[in-house]
């Protein structure tokens, strides 16, 4: 008895040691869910290429070689849940990075099912991090009261536009609102006017004509990021517009955007993008990563890019910390990691879910040389996270359970 | 009342009914002739975006010889879609062209994405007419207002074809009465296939001229596509006439109201497209029954 009882143990332990290298070869499942359709498709193929990148330089994790599992999410929020609970579910997946503000508040509700942790990198709502806080879900990405911030201390550094006459044009949605509402209340702004066109505008010829006639000298643009800003921009220069006003947007431009528009862009101030490679020009970080990154994909890394591979390292070193893929050790680990990003040292605020992240304030202008293809480029002021966001998560109204 | 604001929205948005009237009449032409709803339409107008900018960028072309080369290639193809997709289910009641080229939409904008990729791309102003004139104290890109005029130019073309023609009567009789036409020696079939070439030109021939206004992506045919229906269903279901002062007043409420109530502006077009319609169900100038 004792001995069919060992010769079962040596068996065992066999078996064991045999299958051990498979099991450290087994990959580590992460799931990117984000639109692959569509206008906005180059802002999912951004942000897909910077967790590639960010793969590729900060990999394995735990010893295993990392597998992206990428989901279409079409911007739709019953196509985010259904997407995001197969990742769960069939893939297995131990966690999820990409989301923009739809998918993450689609997933909001649903976060305790899913039980994963998922890092948004593109997701501009405030709510998902301040009221609406949840445990699993956080951000590496400014919000947008944050952006709201980064606007004032803009209009109050730069006396021109401060003495502006100020318009906001853009799309009908409540991030026009928000943007409209922060100008208004810059002290001095004299704000004249807006207009918020429907989302499937084309021809912006009766919003520039509005913008036109009520004399603006500054024209705030919340028109959604992707072709409809392309087409705003072409069509504001194509009436002379960009003449008589100075075109800011409130968190930038998405470098591929930057690329098509070329010189169109030094049209443009950023009031605050939510990253811009050229501060690879301070932080080594972001050299390393614009480097690699070039490598893999032969352009410059965007604003989107930047901030996913920023997420993706913030994710793989909470992972590395805890030891182990277990959810819970997970998002305990992220709560306390503090990481040099491409994007700069990031860390998310004690209690809550917001990293504290800084943003890029800047004109565009023509880069001489090129550098890793890019002939034009946003120029970096950085505004700091303790100058737009409270410390800590209780502050700005996250509770978490 | 700011008149000169008055006359800028006014403008704009004679500008953009010219585009809406090139791109309608090949709609209402093909219903008219042939009862076929085409939804494919929009794809068609993308198609001739992307002709021009492939027969720029490989053939080398400037954009001039591309305008005229792009629709000529979106022809045939068109016709190849009609005899494949169309021809077979013509005698079936109308949901089921509807329904159909509603698919080939989708497949006509998923080639596009496979061949072109997905990325949007902008076509520069032909240098000719770059820049701007004022008018009345307002600014217009004279490339818009070039544009509007060859727009024009071409749908009275196509007025003039219906109406002096041989070949314009058989597509008035067909259109009237297309078994008394058929009965005296028209052939329908073959004249439907021409029609719906010759549509798909147009279409294609306004996303071309569009395209250095309103850039080039796999679905800029699609809002084009809802105003070109509205114009139509508004003007009356296969009427030329009515479809040119349907795509006006689409555009014109479009753009003044644009102006005006920024936000309201197509809730506007469509309460006032409501309206007419409940007062008119088969549109402005329409003849027909309503189904």
């Amino acid at each position: 008895m004792a001995a069919s009882r060992f010769a079962k143990s040596v068996v065992l332990a066999l078996v064991a040691a045999a299958s051990a290298p498979a099991l450290a070869q087994e990959s580590l499942k992460i799931g990117v869910l984000t639109i692959r359709s569509g206008p906005a498709t180059p802002v999912g193929d951004d942000i897909i290429a910077g967790i590639e990148t960010a793969t590729r330089m900060y990999g394995p994790v735990l010893g295993r070689p990392v597998e992206l599992i990428v989901e279409e999410s079409q911007w739709n929020a019953q196509q985010a849940v259904t997407k995001a609970t197969k990742l769960v579910q069939q893939n297995r997946v131990a966690a999820i990075l990409g989301t923009s503000t739809v998918e993450a508040l689609a997933l909001l509700p649903v976060a305790d099912r899913l039980g994963v942790p998922i890092v948004t990198s593109n997701s501009g709502s405030a709510a998902i991090t301040r009221q609406n806080c949840n445990k699993w879900v956080f951000r590496t990405n400014a919000e947008d009261l944050m952006s709201a911030e980064a606007l004032k201390y803009l209009l109050a550094q730069n006396p021109k536009l401060a003495a502006a006459k100020w318009f906001t044009l853009g799309h009908d949605y409540p991030f026009s609102r928000l943007v409209a509402g922060t100008v208004k209340q810059v002290t001095g702004a004299s704000y004249v006017g807006d207009a918020f066109a429907p989302l499937d505008t084309a021809d912006w010829s009766p919003f520039i004509a509005r913008a036109r006639a009520s004399g603006a000298t500054a024209i705030m643009m919340s028109v959604t990021l992707g072709t409809p800003l392309l087409q705003f921009v072409q069509q504001a220069n194509e009436f002379g517009l960009t003449k008589e006003a100075q075109l800011v947007a409130p968190i930038g431009l998405p470098d591929w955007l930057v690329a098509k528009l070329g010189p169109l862009s030094t049209n443009i101030i950023s009031a605050g993008s939510w990253a811009a490679w050229r501060y690879e020009e301070v932080e080594p970080a972001t050299k390393q990563f614009n480097d690699a990154f070039f490598k893999q994909h032969g352009r410059v890394s965007g604003m989107q890019a930047l901030q996913s591979a920023s997420a993706a390292l913030m994710l793989y070193t909470a992972i590395t910390k805890a030891g182990s893929t277990d959810p819970d050790a997970v998002v305990k680990a992220l709560e306390t990691v503090d990481v040099r990003t491409p994007v700069g040292p990031l860390r998310f605020q004690p209690g809550g879910r917001q990293a504290l992240v800084p943003m890029f304030l800047g004109p565009y202008e023509a880069v001489n040389p090129p550098r890793y293809g890019a002939q034009f480029a946003q120029v970096v002021e950085v505004f700091p996270a303790s100058k737009s966001l409270p410390p800590t998560g209780p502050e700005v109204g996250c509770k978490l359970k | 009342m700011d008149l000169s604001f008055l006359f800028a929205n006014t403008v704009n948005g004679a500008v953009y009914g010219a585009f809406l009237l090139l791109t309608s009449l090949g709609l209402s032409l093909v219903f008219g002739l042939g009862r076929v709803v085409n939804f494919a339409h929009g794809a068609l107008y993308a198609l001739g975006g992307y002709g021009l900018v492939a027969v720029m960028q490989r053939l080398g072309l400037g954009f001039w010889p591309a305008l005229v080369v792009a629709p000529l290639l979106v022809v045939p193809i068109a016709i190849a879609i009609e005899r494949v997709t169309i021809q077979p289910i013509r005698s079936r009641p109308e949901i089921y062209t509807l329904l159909v080229t509603f698919g080939v939409s989708f497949m006509v904008i998923g080639a596009i994405e496979y061949v072109f990729g997905t990325a949007t791309t902008l076509v520069e102003v032909p240098r000719l007419f770059a820049g701007t004139v004022v008018i009345v104290g307002n600014e217009f890109p004279i490339y818009r207002l070039a544009a509007a005029a060859l727009s024009l130019a071409v749908s009275g073309a196509v007025f003039a074809f219906v109406q002096f023609t041989p070949i314009g009567l058989q597509i008035r009789a067909v259109t009237d009465d297309p078994g008394m036409a058929e009965a005296l020696g028209v052939n329908t079939t073959r004249l439907l296939t021409l029609v719906f070439g010759a549509a798909a030109g147009l279409a294609a021939l306004a996303g071309a001229l569009g395209a250095p206004i309103f850039a080039v992506h796999p679905e800029m045919g699609s809002g084009i596509l809802l105003d070109a229906f509205l114009a139509v269903i508004l003007g009356g279901l296969g009427n030329l006439p009515g479809s040119a002062i349907g795509a006006f007043f689409v555009a014109l409420t479009k753009s003044i109201g644009g102006g005006y109530v920024a936000d309201w502006s197509i809730a506007v077009l469509f309460v006032l497209v409501a309206i007419a319609l409940v007062f008119r169900p088969t549109g402005l100038f329409g003849r027909g029954r309503v189904a």
